[in-house]
C-alpha cells in the first residue's frame, strides 16, 4: 500500500536541505566580503569552516533523502493533475537538483582540498589531505563551485515556482511534501 | 492501493498562505542565522585595540578572489566601519533577536505545512508565529534606528521589507480565521 505523500523522514530531510542550501548561499555572499586572512585577521576562519561543515553534511543528507525516497516511494501523482510534459519537467528538475547539490558539494570540497587550510568536520573529525596546496587547482575548482552554485540557484527557483504554482491551484501536489 | 493521509479539502487561502509562509520561512531562517553569525564573528575577531592591521593582499589571493588591491583594503575598512558604527549593546541585541527570529522562522516552516494540510490548530498557530516574526522585525528596526547612519543604511530597508511581508502573512492568517468562523 502506497501513501499519497512522501515519507515523513523524506519531508524532514527535504526541508533541512532547503534551509541549509539557502544558509550556505546567504552566508557565502557575506563571508566573501570579509577581509582576506592574515595572522592578525581571522574573520573568515569560522564562517568558512562552518560552510565546509554544512556542505559535507549536505552530501550525507542528500544520500539519506535519496535512500528514503527510493525505499518509500509515494503513489504517483494523479494524471489529471499534471500533464505528461509537466511531469517530465518535474522529474528533470528533481534530478538536476540532486545532481547539482552533489556537484556543488564536491567542487567546493575539491577547491578547499587544494588550499593550505585543513578540513576538520564540525571541528572534530579531521579529513585526510587528498591533495597538496595548489593555487591553480584551487582556483579551477573554486570557479566551478561558483558556476554550479549559480546553476543550482536557478533550478531551485524553477522548483519553488512549481511548488507555488501547485499551491495556487490547490491541487494537493505540494501537500505531498508537507506532511508533519 | 493508495492509503489516506493527505487532507485534500483545504481551502485555497490556507494552501497559498502555507506555501508562502514556508518559502519565506526557509529564506528567513537562513537570513537570521547568518545575521547572528555575523555579529558573533565580527565581535570575536575585532582587535581589542580597535585598530585594524594593514591589509594583507597577496597577488595570488587577489586573482583568486577577483578583486583589486583597493577592494582588498576596503574589505578591512568595511568591517571596521560596521564594528565602529555599532554601539556596545548592538551586537548582542542583534544576535539575540536574530537567534529568536531564526527559531520562529523555522517554526513558521512547520506552521506553513500545517496550513497547507489545514490541520485544526494551524491558523491559530500561524497568527501567533507571524505576530512573533513581525515583533522581531519591529524590535530589530527599533534597535537599528538607535544606532548611526552606517548601520541604518545597511539594515533598515531589509528589515522594513520583512516587516511588510510578515504583516501581510499575519493579516492573511487573521482573514483566514474570520473566513473559518463565518463558514
Amino acid at each position: 500500500m502506497q501513501r499519497q505523500g512522501f515519507n515523513r523522514t523524506a519531508v524532514i530531510l527535504h526541508w533541512l536541505l532547503a534551509v541549509s542550501i539557502f544558509f550556505l548561499f546567504i552566508s557565502s555572499w557575506w563571508m566573501m566580503g570579509l577581509p582576506l586572512p592574515s595572522p592578525e585577521l581571522q574573520f573568515r576562519a569560522f564562517p568558512f569552516q562552518l560552510h565546509k561543515n554544512i556542505g559535507i553534511t549536505l552530501v550525507i543528507i542528500i544520500f539519506m533523502l535519496l535512500y528514503v525516497r527510493l525505499r518509500h516511494r509515494p503513489a504517483p501523482v494523479d494524471s489529471t493533475l499534471m500533464t505528461p510534459s509537466m511531469n517530465a519537467l518535474s522529474i528533470l528538475v528533481h534530478v538536476l537538483i540532486y545532481g547539482l547539490v552533489l556537484a556543488v558539494c564536491v567542487t567546493g570540497y575539491m577547491s578547499s582540498a587544494h588550499t593550505r587550510w585543513d578540513t576538520v568536520w564540525w571541528w572534530s573529525i579531521e579529513f585526510p589531505r587528498i591533495a597538496a596546496p595548489d593555487e591553480e587547482m584551487n582556483e579551477f575548482w573554486g570557479e566551478l563551485h561558483t558556476y554550479v552554485a549559480w546553476a543550482l540557484l536557478g533550478i531551485v527557483a524553477v522548483h519553488v515556482s512549481g511548488a507555488i504554482y501547485h499551491a495556487f491551484r490547490n491541487d494537493g501536489i505540494v501537500r505531498r511534501m508537507m506532511r508533519w | 492501493m493508495v492509503s489516506e493521509g493527505l487532507n485534500n479539502n483545504s481551502p485555497s487561502w490556507a494552501s497559498i498562505l502555507g506555501v508562502v509562509a514556508i518559502m519565506l520561512g526557509v529564506f528567513l531562517t537562513a537570513v537570521h542565522s547568518n545575521e547572528a553569525m555575523k555579529q558573533m564573528v565580527i565581535v570575536e575577531h575585532m582587535p581589542v585595540s580597535g585598530i585594524m592591521p594593514e591589509a594583507d593582499c597577496p597577488e595570488d589571493e587577489l586573482e583568486e578572489e577577483g578583486i583589486s588591491v583597493a577592494e582588498c583594503e576596503y574589505l578591512i575598512d568595511h568591517v571596521k566601519g560596521i564594528a565602529m558604527s555599532a554601539p556596545d549593546w548592538f551586537p548582542s541585541a542583534q544576535a539575540t533577536l536574530s537567534l529568536v527570529g531564526a527559531a520562529l522562522a523555522f517554526v513558521s516552516i512547520i506552521i506553513g505545512g500545517a496550513l497547507v494540510n489545514y490541520t485544526p490548530w494551524a491558523s491559530k498557530a500561524a497568527v501567533a508565529v507571524f505576530t512573533g516574526l513581525a515583533a522581531i522585525d519591529l524590535l530589530q528596526f527599533a534597535a537599528v534606528v538607535n544606532t548611526g547612519p552606517t548601520l541604518r543604511e545597511v539594515y533598515l530597508g531589509g528589515i522594513l521589507l520583512w516587516f511588510v511581508l510578515h504583516l501581510m502573512l499575519l493579516v492573511g492568517a487573521v482573514a483566514g480565521r474570520h473566513t473559518e468562523a463565518s463558514a
